[in-house]
């Protein structure tokens, strides 16, 4: 039985689970799976903060944006209390540029999650003007190698770092250059834009050139890291997870050798994962580029201890990866 | 010459601009001075990692008059990345040592703390180093510094020119911070030792994966401002098998068979780069350190267990630190 989809109804706990065969529960494998999931979703509740964000470790109080853009598209349901209060709570702590900052009380600055709250925030009405201006600081933010002189820079005194520095994307944080995972997410959240939004050219020759700067980033023989393939003329190993987001902002690129190479590698990496981070970012690439990925899902679930775990962002990807299908059309990935 | 009203305004016009810009390259860049009268360094032989080290480990703590006695113990070793056949992490068999040891000396709680800067899944670091099982083993407890709750931070040096850096509750909170670094040569900053190591402290999720703020800012200047900002009280550096070369991930292997202690940053790093084959005088950070961090002159350093000895060969590293090594 392949398993689509599940739903948990919060007032009963109970699971009505998507099948090929339509709603039901068919075999003890896959009950026991939802019974993780079940703990698992759970215990997320049980964390979100006072404030309406979740903290990035069980030991914090401090709402991390990044565990709850995560844990708000973990959780699922629009009419839920937990998801207005995350709601809220994300409109709350919008900086006035526009952006969000990593975590609340932090500097006003921006930073990377900015993109993950534009889709988090993604079925929300009421959070669209939040999300335009989100969408127009991210257009103007570029990493540092965008300017002329650092790209001279790169190009002539600075190069122990191989990468074309005419394709950038996007920083962690203002005033660094471009990595793989923060210009994997904006690519996600700008091209989900809805068609009314103004600087739509703008917006799509960044997306292009930010799809060119994780193509010039890969690792020889596929995958990514950070964002460094070569250093003083090592060549460095890929990241699985690294590896996965990239492959999510390049659903539409299936065809490019890169692509291709890099599907590869994670499908041949992913077997042997037991940390459940990197594990269910590999599941949603793969299913996102169209590898089954039920046997990896299984994997997932039967790691021990899950919902025990400190680091909440892990719980919420975890039921991201669960339910990929849905995961991967709140994320805006190519299906 | 006739000096009037308006030349004597235009001249002390631009002698005021021309001290504000020149001051502060003059003024000293950190605000107070930590460094003690005589520091203490101890070299201890270790040929490979077994359950030896353990005792061995323990001796040569004995030879430090350490009070951990009621104090929550933070180990910061080096975990950066996992590369299969790489010496790139501290070998957690020292850090369950350490644990152990600090463990017996009294100590309240003993954390294990560490914010790897090149991998977000720390989680995956950790199994595939084999910190995690030995952690279980050992009840120890692992904080990611990468996602650990943030406090703002005035800096206590501005040699990066920024005035505070969020960092790290658990660090911030320790009563004992021991810095236990890797070996090795480092393409960017020379060699990465006990200072070096303190980077990892500095939170990926505000920072970003690498910590790039820190390499704008200047390497060898933000390894002076975050060691001037959070003390590290004792030193356990892990040179049995050591790397030089392309470090601090893609370098070569090199057994060393040592272990070093220290009651200061800056004289365990100068007697490490020594171990190295390197002046400590020429990489910045060490120089600079020894200016209000710690003492960098054997003159000034009790030399315990092993005595000091160069290297025949000294290590290897990247063209640009050729510098380094000693005449």
């Amino acid at each position: 039985m392949r398993l689509l989809a599940f739903r948990l109804t919060s007032a009963s706990h109970q699971y009505h689970f998507l099948t090929g065969e339509g709603f039901h529960i068919k075999s003890a494998a896959v009950k026991d799976h939802l019974v993780v999931l079940s703990n698992v979703l759970a215990e997320l509740r049980r964390r979100q903060l006072p404030s309406g964000g979740w903290a990035a470790l069980l030991s914090s109080a401090q709402a991390s944006l990044e565990t709850t853009c995560l844990t708000t598209l973990a959780i699922g349901s629009q009419d839920s209390d937990d998801q207005r209060r995350a709601q809220d709570f994300l409109l709350r702590v919008q900086n006035p540029n526009g952006s969000w900052p990593a975590f609340f009380g932090d500097d006003q600055d921006g930073a990377w999650v900015t993109s993950l709250a534009v889709i988090a925030l993604r079925d929300f009405v009421t959070a669209m003007p939040a999300r335009l201006s989100a969408i127009h600081w991210l257009t103007k933010c570029e990493g540092k190698e965008s300017n002329w002189f650092w790209r001279w820079k790169f190009r002539t005194a600075d190069r122990h770092v191989r990468f074309d520095p005419d394709k950038f994307g996007w920083p962690w944080i203002p005033h660094t250059v471009s990595w793989v995972v923060p210009t994997a997410f904006a690519i996600l959240a700008l091209s989900q834009l809805p068609c009314s939004c103004g600087s739509l050219e703008e917006i799509l020759i960044r997306v292009d050139r930010g799809i060119e700067m994780l193509i010039d980033r890969a690792c020889a023989g596929g995958g990514w890291n950070a964002g460094n393939s070569v250093v003083y003329v090592s060549a460095l190993a890929p990241h699985p997870d690294d590896t996965a987001i990239a492959l999510l902002a390049l659903g539409n690129r299936t065809q490019h050798p890169v692509v291709q190479a890099s599907v590869e590698w994670l499908e041949h990496a992913t077997p042997t994962l037991t940390a459940p981070w990197s594990l269910s970012w590999a599941i949603l690439a793969l299913a996102a580029h169209g590898r089954a990925v039920e046997s990896l899902i299984t994997s997932l679930v039967a790691l021990p201890d899950l919902s025990g775990n400190d680091d909440t962002c892990t719980l919420a990807l975890v039921c991201l990866a669960a339910d990929c299908r849905r995961a991967l059309a709140a994320l805006g990935a190519n299906l | 010459m006739i000096l009037n009203r308006r030349t004597f305004l235009v001249g002390t016009a631009a002698l005021a601009a021309g001290a504000s810009v020149s001051v502060p390259f003059f003024l000293p860049k950190y605000h107070s001075v930590r460094r003690a009268k005589r520091s203490r360094v101890a070299i201890l032989h270790v040929e490979q990692y077994s359950q030896r080290i353990d005792q061995i480990l323990a001796s040569g703590l004995r030879l430090f008059r350490i009070n951990v006695q009621g104090k929550t113990v933070v180990l910061k070793p080096n975990l950066v990345d996992y590369i299969p056949g790489n010496a790139i992490n501290t070998h957690p068999t020292l850090v369950l040592a350490a644990a152990e040891s600090f463990r017996r000396m009294g100590a309240k709680c003993v954390i294990v703390a560490e914010g790897p800067g090149h991998q977000r899944d720390t989680e995956l670091v950790l199994s595939q180093s084999g910190y995690r099982e030995s952690l279980r083993d050992e009840a120890l407890r692992f904080v990611d510094l990468n996602r650990d709750e943030l406090v703002r931070t005035q800096l206590r040096a501005s040699y990066m020119g920024m005035k505070s850096l969020w960092l790290p509750r658990t660090v911030l909170k320790a009563d004992f911070l021991v810095s236990m670094p890797k070996i090795k040569a480092h393409h960017w900053a020379g060699v990465t030792l006990s200072m070096k190591n303190m980077l990892g402290v500095v939170p990926g999720s505000r920072y970003g994966w690498p910590k790039n703020i820190l390499h704008w800012k200047g390497i060898q200047e933000s390894i002076l401002d975050v060691s001037a900002t959070i003390p590290v009280h004792f030193v356990i550096a892990d040179g049995i098998v050591a790397m030089e070369g392309n470090g601090p991930l893609n370098g070569t292997a090199r057994p060393l068979g040592k272990i070093v202690l220290a009651d200061d940053p800056v004289a365990a790093d100068s007697v490490c780069a020594r171990l190295m084959g390197f002046e400590p005088d020429r990489i910045v950070h060490i120089r600079e350190g020894a200016k209000f961090l710690g003492n960098l002159s054997p003159a000034l350093i009790d030399q315990l267990g092993e005595t000091l000895e160069a290297p025949a060969t000294p290590f290897q590293v990247v063209p640009e630190f050729r510098q380094l090594y000693a005449l």
